[in-house]
């Protein structure tokens, strides 16, 4: 399967599709009448004025940022001090803790919901925020891991070398050379951190309650009973919203980190 | 370890602590709760055992048809020179919600959705036919929502090798197919039972695609679990599901991983 003719065909036929479904989410969102229609029959801000006016969507949208902002920054904070504390730890200590760090991603996320549930449950914490904030702290911490231990293995040891020798302190030394070298990998972390607390619904539909819900569960229970054009806004919103953050991305780090990441992410699980 | 290697480590601790408990707390609770019993009753259930065989074959299909696309795409990719500007096309609809990107689905699929309504209008169809909560539509979502994660893999080990090999391959006088078939591919399994694990595991536990395009007859564990807890409001049995759940995604991974350690042995042993 060299890359002749069919290879290309089938590629750029997929590199159409992928994004196709999303594209006619887009589409529908501007239909002036109340069925989902692609292409749409005219075009109106009709559904994005409802989503706006309407309490409960708002409320959602900004829980599920709350908590993907928090996500990121907590897990970014936990991955680097992990990472930090890891760096010249005894091969075996670090493989052990590395693969505790991943475990998560060996599960099934419709078990992890219904665990995560158990124990909120007793603790008095299920239909909270917190409740949904810790899961979504378990479920990032892989992704915040990877990038910054990747970006800490790439630093040239000698340059943190150099400057204890000039004489810099060992504060000094991590806030002046490693951290700005951390940057890239510090930076993915964040943003993987606030797209998949954001995106998350597979577990968070277990721990949500009456009172405080996120934004992807309540798209869900909506579609579960019909499927209208407000709905179509909000996703045309959030398609937006992760695509703006793709494109940034791309400009801080390059997208090229999600294929790195992904490789070294696997070396120490195999 | 020291000190304050260990605060560094803390926080990270903690998550990892909260993880343990929800998978402990899961098996402590189905075997204090309903125990042997429980699960004998599970398994004997021919409705269960529907369940379970349905979920194993939609799993086991889902990844075969994603590696199958995955492939051609990732070739293509590692290949072009325009690969950063065709990720975005992939990682933007990867990082968008399961929830968003199966609503452009029941749009594109439904009775009266795009799919539909276009043959109706070019006058091939006289009745819609019926494409959404069918199997079929649940594979279709599946495929869509998981060959970014396979295309990623396979393209981040196909990055990994170096070109040399598949220019010795081609010098020593082998055709375009056979260096592929000698060379190429066999450097890149490690990238494709990677992806096949990561497809197979969350396919396995896959909750909102099924219920949104499979509807609630033809269910799927995941599913299952949703609905004893949300309508028949037996956690017990939602709980033990859930380990029967755990217990399949490791049985059907825990080969390939085996196989991606060994392959990956004797690729560095070279």
């Amino acid at each position: 399967m060299p890359t002749g003719f069919p290879t290309r065909a089938l590629a750029i036929l997929l590199l159409i599709l992928l994004p196709a479904p999303l594209v006619i989410v887009v589409g529908a969102s501007f239909s002036p009448r109340a069925l989902l229609e692609f292409p749409p029959p005219g075009f109106s801000w009709r559904w994005y004025l409802e989503f706006l006016s309407t309490p409960a969507w708002l409320t959602a949208f900004g829980v599920s940022a709350a908590i993907a902002l928090a996500s990121a920054v907590l897990t970014t904070l936990a991955a680097l001090g992990a990472a930090l504390a890891l760096q010249d730890a005894p091969s075996r200590l670090r493989a052990a803790a590395e693969t505790a760090i991943l475990a998560p991603l060996l599960f099934p996320h419709a078990a992890l919901g219904i665990g995560f549930l158990g124990w909120l449950i007793l603790a008095e914490m299920n239909g909270t925020g917190w409740g949904i904030l810790i899961a979504h702290l378990v479920l990032c911490a892989p992704f915040a891991y990877r990038p910054i231990a990747v970006s800490l293995a790439q630093i040239d040891r000698s340059l943190p070398e150099a400057a204890t020798i000039l004489g810099a302190g060992p504060g000094q030394t991590f806030w002046r050379i490693t951290l700005p070298l951390l940057q890239p990998g510090i930076a993915a972390s964040l943003l993987f951190g606030f797209i998949i607390s954001f995106d998350e619904v597979t577990v968070s539909m277990f721990l949500v309650g009456p009172e405080v819900t996120t934004l992807p569960v309540t798209i869900y229970a909506r579609l579960n009973d019909s499927a209208d054009p407000v709905v179509a806004a909000i996703s045309s919103i959030l398609i937006l919203l992760t695509a703006g953050l793709v494109l940034l991305m791309d400009r801080l780090v390059g997208l090229r980190i999600f294929v790195d990441v992904e490789e070294e992410g696997r070396r120490p699980a195999a | 370890m020291s000190g304050r290697r260990l605060l560094l480590f803390a926080p990270m601790g903690l998550l990892i602590a909260a993880f343990t408990l929800s998978v402990a707390g899961l098996l402590w609770s189905s075997l204090s709760h309903g125990g042997p019993a429980l699960y004998a009753e599970l398994l004997m259930d021919a409705g269960i055992q529907r369940v379970l065989w349905r979920t194993v074959w939609i799993a086991v299909v889902t990844t075969a048809i994603s590696a199958l696309l995955g492939y051609p795409l990732a070739l293509f990719l590692a290949r072009s020179p325009n690969r950063n500007l065709w990720l975005i096309l992939v990682i933007s609809p990867w990082l968008v919600s399961i929830v968003v990107r199966t609503f452009g689905w029941m749009v594109l699929l439904g009775n009266r959705g795009v799919i539909n309504n276009a043959l109706r209008n070019w006058g091939l169809l006289d009745a819609p036919i019926r494409m959404l909560f069918t199997p079929t539509a649940v594979l279709i979502g599946l495929v869509h929502v998981f060959l970014p994660f396979m295309v990623i893999a396979i393209l981040s080990s196909l990055l990994m090798q170096d070109r040399k090999l598949e220019e010795a391959g081609r010098i020593l006088g082998g055709t375009r197919w056979q260096t592929f078939t000698r060379v190429t591919l066999p450097l890149s399994m490690p990238g494709v039972i990677g992806g096949c694990s990561l497809v197979l595991l969350m396919a396995t536990g896959a909750i909102v695609t099924p219920l949104l395009l499979g509807g609630l007859r033809d269910r799927m564990l995941g599913t299952q679990i949703y609905s004893e807890i949300f309508q028949i409001y037996n956690f017990d049995r939602a709980t033990a599901m859930a380990v029967l759940l755990l217990v399949t995604a490791l049985v059907l991974v825990a080969p390939l991983r085996l196989l991606e350690a060994r392959i990956r042995h004797r690729l560095e042993g070279v």
